[in-house]
């Protein structure tokens, strides 16, 4: 085996030492806690850069270690194109809500269980991009459902919380189970559990079983989008959520559901089958962007108000993947990368605002921009961005979805309205910029400077958003090789 | 006299075991720590030889004398069973650590010593079943575990509830056996004969009606649907201890007695998946909708309980309905975890019970900080029967699964749709109580405000709860050497 398979399981490894040394030295305080949390994170994500070398020269990184030998299940990790962008975004968005958390009340208390659930829900979510087994597929799943309800439960805000985790616990357990489901049918219709034998085999199933596990596959996967209408438990999680787990939710967990949908029945079906599905993925999509855009107009709550974003901007992922055209698709992939780290940033001047007010009604706030000169500026750039303004990523993005659309030939009345329908998000932006930021000073109590903790990782993130989107090429080839992994040529 | 000794040296040294153990601790005042000692060192003989008798199974079987007794009318007929070693395995396993646990549990009660005995004969009458070929004395042993196991679970007689308890177990488990009994008069009118083989060779209706009583007397002791109203009571008010070892092991097991007594009597495989698919959908349901909102903790788990009956019907059907090895593959390992993680349930339940006096999930709540290991422990029995990836109860799953596509029949995918969805309301039931643990609420013994006196657990409760624990996490983590075991077992359970 070679020094880079050998380095591969470091990824998830190294996280899990970290949550072992935090569970033992449970007494710690909440910045000795940050600092394990974040050097093992760090690592993950060094590791993850130094295997960058060996993927630019094979394509792909494997690792195998046999695990339950009579089920035919083995413990194997890949590393591709396609994995690669998602195990970035989400080692990255883990990092920033751990920097964020140091700077606000989160994780006072128990510190050491909080970031080792930090670490955990992370975990889950690399274990889920790299797993090559389905087995530890599921298991990486589950674990990122897990640690975040936990999280949620334990440190989230108000009374009604456990009512809101187990909301959100079983309806997106609902969601798992449609995915375990179209795994166990595939597995045992093929009996192997590795996804590179089924992404052989899998074609040569009957149709019909086809069109059963793509059906239950995007329902399944689309409950984790928080598409619209099953996007129900998303609102509710993401307002009690603790801040930093909420930029985690929203930013990297999210975009898992994209992740399965490219992962499974794309990558395994035959196109002609997949295409039945393409006019309701691509209706579904709109859908969601439409009404996500007009929940977030109608909240007065402020978190709430990002939140139902998340809702309008998953949609236009699903629209994207439902071109199945290369350019929609890669401009849902680049979308899912974009729509990270805007919503990160939003997230984080949300909880700004929220830390120096105490208030989260839009009524009760408004006019900040005079006396936060900082904060406005990271605001109004996070706002342009999802608004899709250039030269901020998703303009980018949302330019390739678009093209798909019309490419696609599927409909062209679809992607028209899909295009009109994204001027509501400008709408919802700056209608929250305006009241919250703009006119008279409100409340009159404010503090006079932001706290630094919580501003300088605001502002980082912005001007990672602005690198971003005026150089989106390494993306964009990444999106390119990550597309030609799960399609081959066939594209 | 003819055939093997060894067929019923187990059941004989358990039998033996209790008389002398009794003995012992009357004449010399041992105390409930030395008795629960000395039945450890009984069942762990027991369990050696019925690991030897593993080891040996294909030579016990194959052998044409591989009987014990006589097949003449009137005889006994012992004859050595492979699903009955392994499940007795299980149960004496679970008996172990039932006993060590009870070494603290029954300390405080000052009639400990009729308990191990009990406990023994309950096990040995269990065997009994497994190995007797002949119906009647089936009947017989059937009695003996039933009057055993209703002594068990009014052992607290000077509690009314317990009384009440024993007594609903002994009214419902007679009529069981009666059923039993019925069915026995129509066979021998029938066949004139006791001894199963000899049935199996002219079934006519009168023996399918016999088979027909067994499956109702069976069903009625594994605690299926609609026949399950004395599970709740029983498991509710019994000693935790026994509670843990009949929902996990004796009642369980009754599924596996069944099926060869029933295919023997001329049902067939068809008709016997059909009813258990079909039954294990009600209790799949009515375990799992009657679980959530339950405020006493052993009532809880008692329902589910039922809908893990219900879970270890559908792969049995499966594999009779189907003729599908996998399935009862996936039975027997359902059985085994089953049997460790409603033990390490209802054992750390008790040890909630214990020390704070109430099993009220509601006054209980909040005890996770102040007794954190056993919290742990009933934590983890609870993911693990929740069915939460990486314990024992996940791999349960994804066998059954997998056993249900298998068939690739609409009929699994339908009873399989129930078996979601039970899952998902029993996750609802699970949850709350996992959390409640760690949330004290306003009623709890545990909240702030109140001063809480300070908890020293026992090792004679941590050490066998523990283990439990450690089995859950370690069939969740590796469990080929159990899918090896079972998969060498499955090959008598087609017979």
């Amino acid at each position: 085996m070679r020094f880079y398979e050998v380095l591969l399981p470091g990824i998830t490894v190294f996280p899990i030492i970290g949550v072992v040394v935090l569970l033992i030295w449970g007494k710690a305080k909440k910045s000795q806690a940050a600092v394990i949390g974040i050097i093992s994170e760090g690592l993950a994500l060094i590791i993850t850069l130094i295997l960058l070398v060996p993927l630019r020269r094979n394509g792909v990184v494997l690792f195998t270690m046999p695990w339950i030998p009579n089920m035919s299940i083995s413990f194997t990790l890949s590393l591709n194109w396609l994995s690669l962008v998602f195990l970035l975004t989400e080692i990255l968005v883990t990092l920033t809500a751990m920097i964020y958390s140091l700077g606000e009340e989160t994780g006072e208390k128990m510190s050491s269980y909080y970031y080792a659930l930090l670490l955990l829900f992370s975990l889950g979510m690399s274990g889920t991009t790299l797993a090559e087994d389905v087995f530890v597929f599921y298991i990486f799943w589950e674990l990122m459902l897990l640690a975040s309800v936990l999280l949620i439960l334990i440190w989230g805000h108000g009374k009604t919380r456990d009512k809101v985790a187990l909301k959100y616990f079983i309806i997106t357990h609902l969601g798992s189970l449609m995915v375990l489901v179209c795994l166990i049918t595939l597995y045992v219709n093929i009996g192997s559990a590795n996804i590179s034998v089924w992404m052989d085999q899998a074609q040569a199933l009957s149709s019909n079983t086809q069109i059963f596990l793509i059906l239950f596959f995007i329902i399944g996967f689309s409950v984790k989008m928080a598409i619209f209408p099953l996007h129900i438990w998303l609102p509710d999680a993401h307002t009690v959520a603790p801040m930093p787990v909420t930029i985690i939710l929203a930013a990297a967990m999210l975009s898992m559901g994209t992740y399965g949908i490219l992962r499974f029945p794309f990558a395994l079906f035959s196109l002609e089958n997949i295409q039945s599905f393409a006019i309701w993925m691509m209706i579904a999509g709109l859908l969601s962007e439409v009404y996500g855009a007009l929940m977030a107009l109608a909240e007065n709550d402020i978190k709430r108000i990002i939140a139902y974003s998340s809702v309008s901007q998953m949609g236009y992922i699903l629209f994207g993947l439902g071109t199945l055209t290369s350019r929609g698709m890669q401009g849902a992939i680049m979308h899912v990368v974009y729509h990270a780290i805007v919503k990160a940033l939003l997230f984080m001047v949300v909880g700004i605002v929220i830390d120096v007010t105490g208030e989260r009604q839009v009524q009760k706030i408004s006019g900040l921009a005079r006396r936060y000169p900082w904060l406005s500026v990271c605001a109004a750039i996070g706002v342009l961005g999802i608004s899709g303004m250039p030269p901020l990523g998703i303009f980018n993005s949302e330019w390739m979805i678009f093209a798909g659309g019309f490419d696609s030939g599927i409909s062209t009345v679809l992607t028209v309205l899909t295009l009109i329908g994204s001027l509501l998000t400008v709408v919802y932006g700056l209608r929250f910029f305006g009241i919250v930021f703009i006119g008279e000073i409100k409340p009159k109590q404010l503090p006079e400077k932001t706290p630094r903790s919580l501003l300088i990782p605001t502002m980082a993130v912005t001007v990672f958003l602005i690198i971003e989107g005026l150089f989106p090429g390494p993306l964009l080839s990444w999106a390119i090789k990550g597309l030609a992994n799960i399609f081959g040529g066939t594209l | 006299m003819s055939g093997m000794f060894q067929i019923i040296l187990p059941a004989a040294i358990l039998i033996s075991g209790a008389f002398i153990i009794y003995l012992l601790t009357r004449l010399l005042r041992l105390s409930n720590k030395a008795e629960a000692i000395l039945t450890l060192v009984v069942l762990s003989i027991t369990l050696s030889l019925l690991i030897y008798g593993y080891i040996n199974i294909p030579n016990l079987i194959d052998r044409p004398d591989g009987v014990f007794g006589t097949s003449e009318p009137g005889g006994i007929i012992y004859s050595p069973n492979a699903i009955g070693v392994f499940i007795l395995i299980v149960a004496v396993v679970i008996g172990i650590m039932v006993t060590l646990y009870s070494g603290e549990y029954l300390s405080r009660d000052p009639r400990y010593l009729l308990y191990y005995p009990l406990i023994l004969l309950l096990i040995a009458g269990l065997m009994g079943m497994f190995i007797s070929k002949n119906l009647f004395n089936l009947f017989l042993l059937t009695e003996f575990v039933t009057v055993t196991a209703s002594a068990l679970i009014a052992f607290r007689f000077y509690q009314e509830i317990a009384i009440k308890a024993g007594f609903k177990y002994l009214i419902m488990s007679s009529l069981g056996t009666m059923m039993m009994l019925l069915g026995i008069y129509f066979v021998f009118r029938s066949t004139g004969e006791m001894h199963l083989d000899k049935v199996l060779a002219s079934p006519d209706n009168f023996t399918r009606i016999g088979a027909a009583s067994f499956l109702l007397g069976f069903s009625l002791k594994a605690g299926v649907v609609p026949l399950h109203t004395w599970v709740p009571d029983v498991y509710g008010h019994a000693p935790s201890a026994i509670s843990g070892l009949l929902a996990g092991v004796i009642s369980k097991s009754m599924l596996f007695i069944m099926p060869p007594i029933c295919l023997r009597l001329g049902m067939s495989r068809m008709e016997l998946g059909g009813y258990l698919m079909i039954f294990a959908c009600f209790n799949m349901l009515i375990g799992s909708t009657r679980m959530l909102k339950q405020p006493l903790l052993r009532r809880f788990l008692s329902f589910s309980s039922i809908s893990q009956t219900g879970y270890l019907m559908f792969a049995l059907g499966i594999g009779f309905y189907y003729d599908l090895e996998q399935a009862f593959s996936a039975a027997l390992f359902l059985f085994l975890i089953i049997a460790v993680m409603k033990s390490l349930a209802f054992l750390s339940a008790g040890i909630y019970e214990y020390y704070s006096g109430s099993q009220n999930i509601d006054q209980l709540s909040g005890i996770g900080t102040f007794i954190p290991l056993p919290a742990l422990f009933f934590g983890i029995s609870l993911a693990g029967l929740a069915g939460i990836p990486l314990l024992a109860g996940f791999i349960g799953k994804w066998l059954v699964f997998s056993a249900a596509f298998a068939s690739g029949d609409l009929f699994a995918i339908i009873c399989l749709i129930v078996f979601l969805i039970s899952s998902v309301i029993s996750l609802g039931g699970y949850l709350p109580v996992l959390v409640k643990q760690y949330q004290p609420s306003s009623t709890s013994q545990f909240s702030r405000h109140q001063s809480v006196k300070e908890m020293i657990i026992s090792k004679w409760m941590l050490v066998p709860v523990g283990v439990l624990t450690l089995l859950v996490v370690i069939m969740g983590l590796y469990p080929s050497p159990m899918i090896n075991v079972v998969n060498f077992i499955v090959r008598w359970m087609m017979i």
